[in-house]
C-alpha cells in the first residue's frame, strides 16, 4: 500500500471512531451542559481531527474543525452555554465534518464541500459572546497555560485539560529536542563520542553526565535517590529517573494512561476473514472425518483401534467447534456501535417533526458479526424513522388518547439461540390491518381478492412492499415508500427474518431476527434427481411428506393443503432446470419455506439431512446467479449449492403449473419420441461372447440398436457416461468383476434409471435365484435356453415397442 | 513530511520496480500448449495455477451450456468451463487425456476443460505474430499466433478467458 494511503487509512479509522462517540456525547451534553468531562472529551475529538487533518493538508476540514474547536473551547471555559440553538449549529458542523471525512475516504481529498455557511454560523456564535477574533483566541490560552507550569508547582498540570497538557508536552519536546541537538553538536565539536540515537532514558543519562560529570558513565542510575529531583512531590519509581521538570510533566498524562488503554490490538479485517476461511476449511475437514469415522466403524466393527479413533475424532470435532466460536467472537462487535447514532437521530426528528419522543436503548453490549453490524445500520434507520414519523402521534393527539405526552421508542437487542434479535418498539398509534389493505389496493400493490384472503400478519408485512406508503403527505423523513423495502431486502440478505406485531392505539413492535454469523450456517440438504442443494435452516419452517394426490392445481399453479392453509408449491427442479429423467415415486417431500410472512412449499425428491455448512462464494465469474446464494463443500469433497430462499420465492412466481402433476412427460428431451426401430437401444450384458451373439441374433430382426458390455462394471460405466439412452437391459447373472444382481441394485440406486427395465437372462433356475432377481430390481427373468422369439417378445413388451416398426 | 513529498517518493519507487520487471521479460515467452478439437492453443505458463486430472463437479443452474459448473479445488469453489463448447465444438466425453487447466489472473480463478496437454515451450517474441485481422481487437480471446518449426499455436488471452461473458 501507498505510504501516504496508509497514514490516511489510520487517520480515517481513528476519526470515524471518534465521531461515532461524538454524536452521543453531544446529545448527552445538551441535557447536562455543565458536564465538563463530557465537554472536554468532545473538545478533544475536534482537536485531534483538526491536528491530523492539518498534517495531512486537508484544508477545508482543518478550517471547519478549527472553528468548531473555538466554540467548544469557549463552552469549556464557561464563556457560552450550549443551548439547543448553538447545539444545532455544532451538530450541523459535525455532520459536515462527517461528510468531509466520507469524501476523503472516497476521493482522498476534501474539496467540493462548502463549509463557509456553517463556519459563518460558528463565527457568529463565537463573536456574539466574545470580541476577540477566534484565531487569536486559541493562541493566548495556550500560551498562558504554557507559561504557568514552568513557574508554578507541577500539580497544576492535573487541573489542566489533557489537550493543553498535550500542547505543552509538544512544545517542551521540541524545545528539548533542539537543546539536545545543540548539546550533541557541542559534543561532536568537543570530540566526544555521541551515544546512539536516543531512547528517552538514555538521553537523561547523557544530560546527567553533563550535570554530574563524576557519576559512572556506563551504568544508568538504578537507585533514584542520589539523583537531584527538583520538584516531584509524588515520585513513582519509574519516574525517579526523570531528572528534570519536563519529564516529570510528561509523565502526568501517562499516569492516566494505564486506566484507559485496553489490552487490544488492531487487526486488519482481511486477516480475520482469512482466519475465518481457514476455520471453514477445518469445519469441512471435520465433517469429512466424522463421515469417514462412521464408515470405518461399519467396516471394522469391534476392532480395538476404533475406540481410539472415536476419541480422536470427537476431540477434533470439539476443538474445531470451540475454535470456530472463538474466531467468530473475534469478529464480533457490540451492536452499541450502531445504536450510538440513534439518540442523535431521535433528537433531530423531535425537532423536525415537532413531536416529543424519547429513545430507550437496551442491550447495546450484545455482540454481532462485524459484517452484519455494517449491514444492519441502514435498516434500523428506516425502521426508527418510520416509527417516529408514522407511529408516534403528535403531542396533542397523545394527550387526547390519555397517553403520556412524550412518545417512547425502545431499541432492544438480545440473543436468542443462534440468532440475535433486534426489537424496535414504539407506543404510537399502531398498524391498522384494514387500513393497510385498503391503501395497498388503492395503490395497486395487491388486488382486492388478495386483500380479502390476507391475515393480519400478512397485512402488516405490506409496509415492506416497494411503492407502499401510508403517510398522507411526503415529509423529508418518510413517505416515499422506499425505506421499508430497503429494510426487507437488507435483512433478507443477512438471512434474517422480520416479524411485526401491532395493536391499534397501543403500539408496534418490529423484531429483526438475524443469524449471529454469516460464514457458517445450519442447512437442510435436499436431493433432486442426482443433485443436492442446501437450504438455510433459518428459512425452513417444516418438512412434510405428501403423495401426488394431495397436489391440486389452482389458477395454473400447484398448491397443497397444509392444515388450515393453502400452500403454493413449486418443484425445485423447475427452478434450477434439473433434467427430470424420471419421477418414479408416488411420494415427494415438501420443504415449507418461510420468509417473513410469505411461505412457499418446495417439492424435492428426497431429504438428506441437516448439516453445518460453510458458505463459500462462487467467485466473481459466477456471482449473481439467481436463486443461488453460494456453495459449500460437503464431507465427501463435493460441492453443494446453497439456495437463496428470497430469490427462489421470487422465481417461483414465474413458474406456472409445476411439479408432479405432469409426471412422465417431464422426462423431456431424453426420452425422445421414437420414430424408427433403431431409436430403441438395448444393452446386452454378458461375459460370454457366444451368449452375446445369440442375444444379438435374436434381437437383430427387430431393428433395434444393440450395445454390448462384457461385465457388470463395464455396463455400469456405460450407463454413467450417459452417452446413450437405454430402453432396456439384458443382464446375465454370473459375470466376473460385478455380477448381475449387484449391477441391478447399483443401477436402481440412480433415480433416473428407476424405470429402466432390467431383464435377467440366466441359466440359474432356482426359486431363490428368481427371488434375488426381483429383490435387486429385475422385472423379467428369462432362463437359458430360450427361443429367439420369446426373447424378442419380452424385449418388445418392456420397451413398449411400437407395432408399426415391425 | 508533506504528503506531496511522500507521494513523489512513492511514485518514484513504483516506477523503478515496474521498470525492472520489464527488463526480465523481453525476449522469450514461456507457454504451455494444449489441444482442443483439432487445434493447438497456448497460454502463458505464469497464468497457470495448476493442471489436474478431471474430478467431479457440480452443475450450476441458470448458466450457459459451456459452464459445466463448479468444482472443489482443495477447499476453494472454482467454476469449470468447457472450452470445446465455448469454442463451438461438440462436447466430448472426458477421457484419459482430458485435463482441467486452472488459470489465474489476479483474484480470478477458473478451471478449463481441455482435450489434451501438449508441452511447455519457450518461444521467442519475434516468432509471435498478431492475431489475424478478422479476429483481433479487444473483444477477441486471441492474443497472437505463435510460430514454431512445424506448427502454429493460437495464444489465448487469459484475462479474456476469465472474463464473465453472459
Amino acid at each position: 500500500m501507498d505510504e501516504f494511503q496508509e497514514i490516511l487509512q489510520d487517520f480515517l479509522v481513528e476519526s470515524f471512531e471518534l465521531i461515532e462517540q461524538l454524536d452521543q456525547d453531544l446529545v448527552e451534553l445538551e441535557n447536562t451542559p455543565e458536564d465538563l468531562e463530557l465537554l472536554n472529551g468532545i473538545f478533544r475529538v475536534a482537536h485531534t481531527i483538526k491536528g491530523a487533518s492539518s498534517f495531512l493538508n486537508f484544508d477545508v476540514l482543518t478550517h471547519l474543525t478549527h472553528h468548531m474547536e473555538n466554540i467548544l473551547n469557549q463552552a469549556r471555559h464557561g464563556d457560552i452555554i450550549l443551548d439547543a440553538n448553538i447545539m444545532d449549529v455544532v451538530l450541523e458542523s459535525i455532520d459536515l465534518m462527517k461528510a468531509l471525512l466520507y469524501k476523503i475516504r472516497d476521493t482522498s481529498s476534501d474539496d467540493g464541500i462548502d463549509v463557509t455557511a456553517c463556519v459563518a454560523k460558528l463565527d457568529k456564535i463565537n463573536d456574539g459572546e466574545e470580541i476577540e477574533a477566534p484565531v487569536v483566541k486559541v493562541a493566548p490560552v495556550e500560551k498562558v497555560k504554557v507559561v504557568e507550569p514552568v513557574i508554578v508547582d507541577e500539580l497544576d498540570y492535573d487541573n489542566m485539560s489533557d489537550d493543553d497538557v498535550e500542547a505543552e508536552i509538544q512544545r517542551l519536546l521540541t524545545q528539548r529536542q533542539d537543546e539536545d541537538k545543540m548539546k550533541r553538536a557541542n559534543k561532536i565539536a568537543a570530540g566526544e563520542s555521541v551515544p546512539k540515537p536516543p531512547p528517552e532514558p538514555d538521553e537523561d543519562i547523557v544530560e546527567e553526565k553533563k550535570v554530574e560529570p563524576k557519576s559512572k558513565p556506563a551504568t544508568p542510575p538504578p537507585a533514584p535517590a542520589p539523583v537531584p529531583v527538583r520538584s516531584t512531590p509524588q515520585p513513582t519509581p519509574s519516574r525517579a529517573v526523570d531528572i528534570d521538570d519536563e519529564d516529570a510533566k510528561a509523565a502526568a498524562p501517562a499516569k492516566r494512561a494505564p486506566a484507559t488503554v485496553e489490552q487490544t490490538i488492531r487487526v486488519d479485517v482481511k486477516r480475520l476473514d482469512h482466519l475465518m476461511n481457514l476455520i471453514g476449511e477445518l469445519v469441512l475437514a471435520k465433517n469429512r472425518l466424522i463421515k469417514i469415522n462412521v464408515d470405518v466403524e461399519e467396516r471394522y466393527e469391534g476392532e480395538e483401534f476404533l475406540e481410539e479413533l472415536n476419541q480422536v475424532v470427537s476431540i477434533v470435532s470439539l476443538v474445531t467447534t470451540d475454535l470456530q466460536i472463538a474466531v467468530m467472537k473475534t469478529r464480533m462487535l457490540p451492536i452499541g456501535k450502531v445504536f450510538n447514532k440513534f439518540p442523535r437521530m431521535i433528537r433531530d426528528l423531535t425537532r423536525e417533526l415537532n413531536k416529543k419522543m424519547e429513545l430507550e436503548i437496551h442491550g447495546e453490549e450484545t455482540e454481532l458479526d462485524k459484517s452484519i453490524v455494517e449491514e444492519i445500520g441502514d435498516p434500523l434507520v428506516h425502521i426508527i424513522r418510520n416509527s417516529c414519523d408514522h407511529g408516534i402521534e403528535m403531542p396533542d393527539v397523545r394527550i387526547a388518547a390519555k397517553k403520556p405526552e412524550s412518545g417512547t421508542v425502545i431499541l432492544k437487542a438480545y440473543n436468542e439461540g443462534n440468532h440475535i434479535v433486534i426489537q424496535i418498539d414504539d407506543d404510537g398509534k399502531g398498524l391498522d390491518a384494514n387500513m393497510l389493505k385498503r391503501k395497498s389496493v388503492e395503490k395497486g400493490v395487491i388486488t382486492e381478492k388478495e386483500a380479502d384472503s390476507m391475515t393480519e400478519k400478512e397485512a402488516f408485512a405490506l409496509i415492506f412492499k416497494p411503492g407502499f406508503s401510508t403517510a398522507a403527505t411526503v415529509t423529508s423523513v418518510s413517505g416515499r415508500g422506499v425505506g421499508m423495502d430497503v429494510v426487507k431486502t437488507n435483512i433478507e440478505k443477512l438471512n434474517g427474518i422480520i416479524d411485526i406485531e401491532s395493536e391499534v392505539g397501543v403500539g408496534t413492535s418490529i423484531k429483526l431476527k438475524i443469524p449471529l454469523t454469516l460464514a457458517i450456517i445450519q442447512a437442510l440438504l435436499v436431493g433432486v434427481q442426482e443433485e443436492h442443494y442446501a437450504i438455510p435452516l433459518a428459512s425452513v419452517l417444516e418438512t412434510v411428506r405428501i403423495s401426488r394426490e394431495e397436489i391440486y392445481t389452482v389458477e395454473n399453479r400447484s398448491v397443497m393443503r397444509l392444515r388450515d392453509d393453502v400452500l403454493s408449491l413449486v418443484h425445485i427442479g423447475d427452478i434450477f432446470e434439473v433434467e427430470r429423467i424420471l419421477d418414479g415415486s408416488e411420494h415427494a417431500y415438501v420443504v415449507v419455506l418461510g420468509l417473513g410472512a410469505s411461505k412457499l412449499g418446495l417439492i424435492v425428491d428426497s431429504l438428506v439431512g441437516q448439516e453445518e455448512i460453510v458458505i463459500k462464494s462462487l467467485g466473481d465469474y459466477l456471482t449473481g446467479i439467481e436463486g443461488i446464494a453460494g456453495a459449500t463443500i460437503r464431507g465427501d469433497g463435493g460441492v453443494t449449492l446453497i439456495v437463496d430462499v428470497a430469490a427462489l420465492m421470487h422465481m417461483a412466481k414465474g413458474v406456472k403449473v409445476t411439479a408432479l402433476a405432469e409426471r412422465g412427460g417431464g422426462a423431456g428431451s431424453v426420452s425422445k419420441e421414437k420414430t424408427k426401430a433403431s431409436d430403441y437401444t438395448v444393452l446386452i450384458v454378458d461375459d460370454s461372447k457366444t451368449d452375446r451373439m445369440i442375444m444379438r441374433k435374436s434381437l437383430e430382426p427387430l431393428g433395434v440398436t444393440l450395445v454390448e458390455a462384457a461385465d457388470g462394471q463395464e455396463a455400469l460405466n456405460l450407463l454413467k457416461q450417459g452417452d446413450k439412452h437405454f430402453d432396456a437391459m439384458l443382464i446375465d447373472i454370473e459375470m466376473p468383476r460385478m455380477d448381475g444382481y449387484t449391477l441391478a441394485s447399483e443401477i436402481k440406486k440412480y433415480n433416473r434409471y428407476k424405470n429402466l427395465p432390467l431383464i435377467a437372462v440366466t441359466s440359474r433356475t432356482g426359486k431363490s435365484d428368481r427371488m434375488r432377481g426381483v429383490e435387486s430390481g429385475m422385472v423379467e427373468y428369462i432362463t437359458k435356453p430360450y427361443s429367439a422369439d420369446y426373447l424378442s417378445s419380452v424385449v418388445q413388451r418392456n420397451v413398449n415397442f411400437k407395432s408399426e416398426f415391425l | 513530511m508533506s504528503n506531496d513529498k511522500l507521494k513523489q517518493i512513492i511514485s518514484r519507487q513504483a516506477k523503478q520496480s515496474s521498470e525492472s520487471l520489464i527488463d526480465h521479460s523481453n525476449d522469450i515467452v514461456q507457454l504451455v500448449g494444449f489441444v482442443i478439437g483439432e487445434e493447438e492453443y497456448a497460454v502463458p505458463i505464469l497464468s497457470i495455477q495448476e493442471i489436474i486430472k478431471p474430478i467431479s463437479w457440480t452443475r450450476v443452474p441458470q448458466t450457459p451450456k459451456y459452464i459445466l459448473g463448479v468444482f472443489n479445488l482443495r477447499g476453494s469453489v472454482i467454476p469449470l468451463i468447457d472450452l470445446r463448447t465455448k469454442f463451438g465444438l461438440r462436447p466430448k466425453k472426458h477421457n484419459e487425456e482430458t485435463r482441467f487447466f486452472v488459470l489465474k489472473e489476479g483474484d480470478d480463478v477458473a478451471g478449463f476443460v481441455i482435450d489434451r496437454l501438449t508441452m511447455a515451450l519457450r518461444i521467442s517474441k519475434k516468432n509471435i505474430g498478431p492475431a489475424p485481422d478478422t479476429m483481433a481487437g479487444d473483444e477477441s480471446v486471441i492474443d497472437g499466433v505463435g510460430k514454431q518449426a512445424d506448427r502454429i499455436l493460437t495464444i489465448l488471452k487469459v484475462n479474456k478467458l476469465l472474463e464473465r461473458d453472459f
